[in-house]
């Protein structure tokens, strides 16, 4: 099972989790890391596993870098039936209406096309205690494990 | 021989472009500059201290100096301790991205009235910069002139209760200030319709929450513009909000003509499209803008620049974040200015092994760099009192002895 860990960023800082979860990442596994703006929808491939990091910003709306997917999956439409994802969500309790808002549209772009999540969505929250990373590499450890007996299945 | 760079001004749009030249560009030299002996600039002392969470783009930043092989020199006031053309000679390009931090004057009659603060002086003074002026009283009914996120932030950091700035940085000076201000009444105007205010709608929702508040918003309008709607939609989903007796009032399309007062400034002129109205108030806090400080000449090297829109001053010298585009964009629209201005310089740059990068700023006394900011951070961070998370060292004396303590024991 190969990963990819796709990231929408508007400050850097999901970008800078994607990073450091690509390097934590690497050792035992093949992982690719992209940034949603320079990532096509008709590239989502059965055999991979796909670790979204998405952010959330103005008033919950996706982050910068996620906009061009979204208009593109929107426009093309494909059919991500056979497509695995995990989804790590980055927000500010701050602005408690719109807290972690970002993913969550992501995740139901991701569903309306068809592709499978694994895991619930996880929340960082800026103004809380815990640094992404405490999160997200437990995550991702726990994630992958339930994956491994579906990803490529289909394929 | 990949090129030297300096950055002058240590602040988001400074590292966001310090980040940018080195992702693209690893083997690069990047000295970021400023005069304060500690980085990041607006992040520490213009975003408010009860957004923690807005703060944390500093993780990024410590990246830079960590482990992206950026430099720091702190105390270094370009302009006076060195001259911009010195800098220029020494480097292979030099970067200005030292922001605006002159509040734009109110500039009618009875505005230099004590009692009349600009909100930069009052949020520097508020987040102890080295260099501010003492607390001014505001008195119980502060009136705020603007309508930007300075002035909202301005109005949330009044408006809220001691318990509410738990978990915040807001000093002990500066709390203890806040509480004896007793502030009874804020108004808030804008000289534009609501619809046409400069805040985001995210500020004004965040103000729902205020726990010790009661709120009214007169005249917000209405628009046939979504955008503006959607302003109009959370002001108006603040009116009649009654959590305490602190009273908020919004007002717009309010021009002022005058602050009156015998020896201080104890009301507003105002005209509007329904008539001239006087709001009496106990100090007036202006939130109209920035400008730009007199060590740089930036009026003058704007008005030369060869192209001013994309940043590109002379050559070799370019402009960055507020200082290249004016005081308006939050943090991530600079980033992605100075993405943009990060590819332009590499284009451009021609490195020329004999300049002598930062040998220039050798001579000059107490510069303090990377490794005194951590000690100043982790003295920051180990002292914070309880419901703080920081408590800031708040003169330059202070943080040059800290950042120099342990220097030579090495071993």
């Amino acid at each position: 099972m190969k990963l990819a860990i796709l990231y929408g960023t508007e400050t850097g800082n999901a970008e800078m989790l994607a990073e450091d979860l690509t390097a934590e990442l690497e050792g035992a596994n093949e992982v690719d890391c992209h940034n949603l703006a320079d990532f096509a929808p008709a590239d989502f491939a059965p055999d991979t596993f796909y670790l979204l990091i998405c952010s959330t910003y103005g008033d919950g709306e996706l982050p910068a870098s996620a906009q061009p997917f979204a208009e593109v999956m929107e426009a093309e439409k494909p059919d991500l039936s056979a497509i695995h994802f995990a989804i790590f969500g980055m927000g500010d309790s701050e602005y408690d209406e719109t807290f972690n808002h970002g993913p969550k549209r992501l995740a139901e772009l991701m569903a309306a096309h068809g592709a499978n999540q694994i895991g619930d969505r996880i929340a960082h929250d800026a103004s809380g205690a815990d640094m992404a990373e405490d999160l997200a590499f437990p995550w991702a450890e726990a994630v992958i494990e339930m994956a491994q007996d579906t990803v490529g299945e289909a394929a | 021989m990949s090129g030297q760079v300096a950055i002058v001004g240590a602040g988001p749009s400074g590292c966001y472009l310090a980040q940018a030249l080195l992702k693209a560009q690893p083997d690069l030299i990047v000295d970021l500059i400023d005069r304060l002996p500690v980085p990041y600039g607006l992040v520490r002392y213009g975003v408010a201290a009860d957004h923690q969470g807005t703060k944390g783009v500093t993780r990024q930043f410590a990246r830079l100096f960590e482990r992206q092989g950026a430099r720091f020199f702190g105390n270094v006031a370009v302009g006076e301790a060195i001259t911009l053309d010195a800098l220029r000679a020494a480097y292979d390009v030099v970067v200005l991205a030292a922001g605006l931090s002159v509040d734009r004057p109110l500039g009618i009659p009875g505005s230099d009235l004590p009692g009349v603060i600009g909100a930069g002086r009052l949020t520097r003074s508020l987040y102890e910069h080295p260099d501010a002026d003492a607390l001014p009283d505001l008195g119980p009914r502060p009136l705020i002139i603007g309508n930007g996120n300075v002035a909202i932030d301005l109005l949330r950091l009044l408006a809220k209760t001691p318990e509410e700035l738990e978990g915040s940085d807001l000093g002990a000076g500066p709390t203890k200030w806040l509480e004896r201000q007793a502030i009874e009444e804020i108004t808030i105007t804008g000289r534009s319709p609501a619809a046409q205010a400069k805040f985001d709608a995210v500020m004004i929702k965040e103000l729902a929450k205020l726990a010790g508040v009661t709120i009214r918003v007169i005249g917000a309008g209405a628009s046939d513009d979504p955008a503006e709607q959607k302003k109009i939609d959370a002001l108006l989903a603040l009116d009649g909000i009654a959590t305490g007796p602190r009273r908020v009032t919004f007002r717009f399309g309010l021009t002022p003509l005058g602050v009156e007062g015998a020896d201080r400034a104890e009301a507003v002129h105002f005209t509007s499209p329904a008539g001239e109205e006087t709001l009496p108030c106990s100090s007036v806090l202006t939130a109209i803008g920035f400008d730009p400080a007199a060590d740089l000449p930036r009026d003058a090297l704007v008005s030369l620049a060869a192209d001013a829109e994309a940043g590109v001053l002379a050559p070799g010298l370019y402009a960055a974040g507020w200082f290249r585009r004016g005081p308006r964009g939050t943090i991530p629209d600079n980033r992605a200015d100075a993405q943009a201005l990060a590819g332009a310089i590499l284009t451009d740059l021609a490195p020329d092994p004999s300049r002598q990068g930062a040998a220039v700023l050798a001579a000059l006394p107490d510069v303090t760099d990377y490794t005194g900011w951590t000690r100043i951070d982790s003295a920051e961070t180990a002292t914070a009192r309880p419901g703080r998370c920081r408590s800031k060292i708040a003169t330059r004396d202070a943080m040059l002895s800290i950042a120099r303590k342990d220097h030579g024991d090495a071993p």
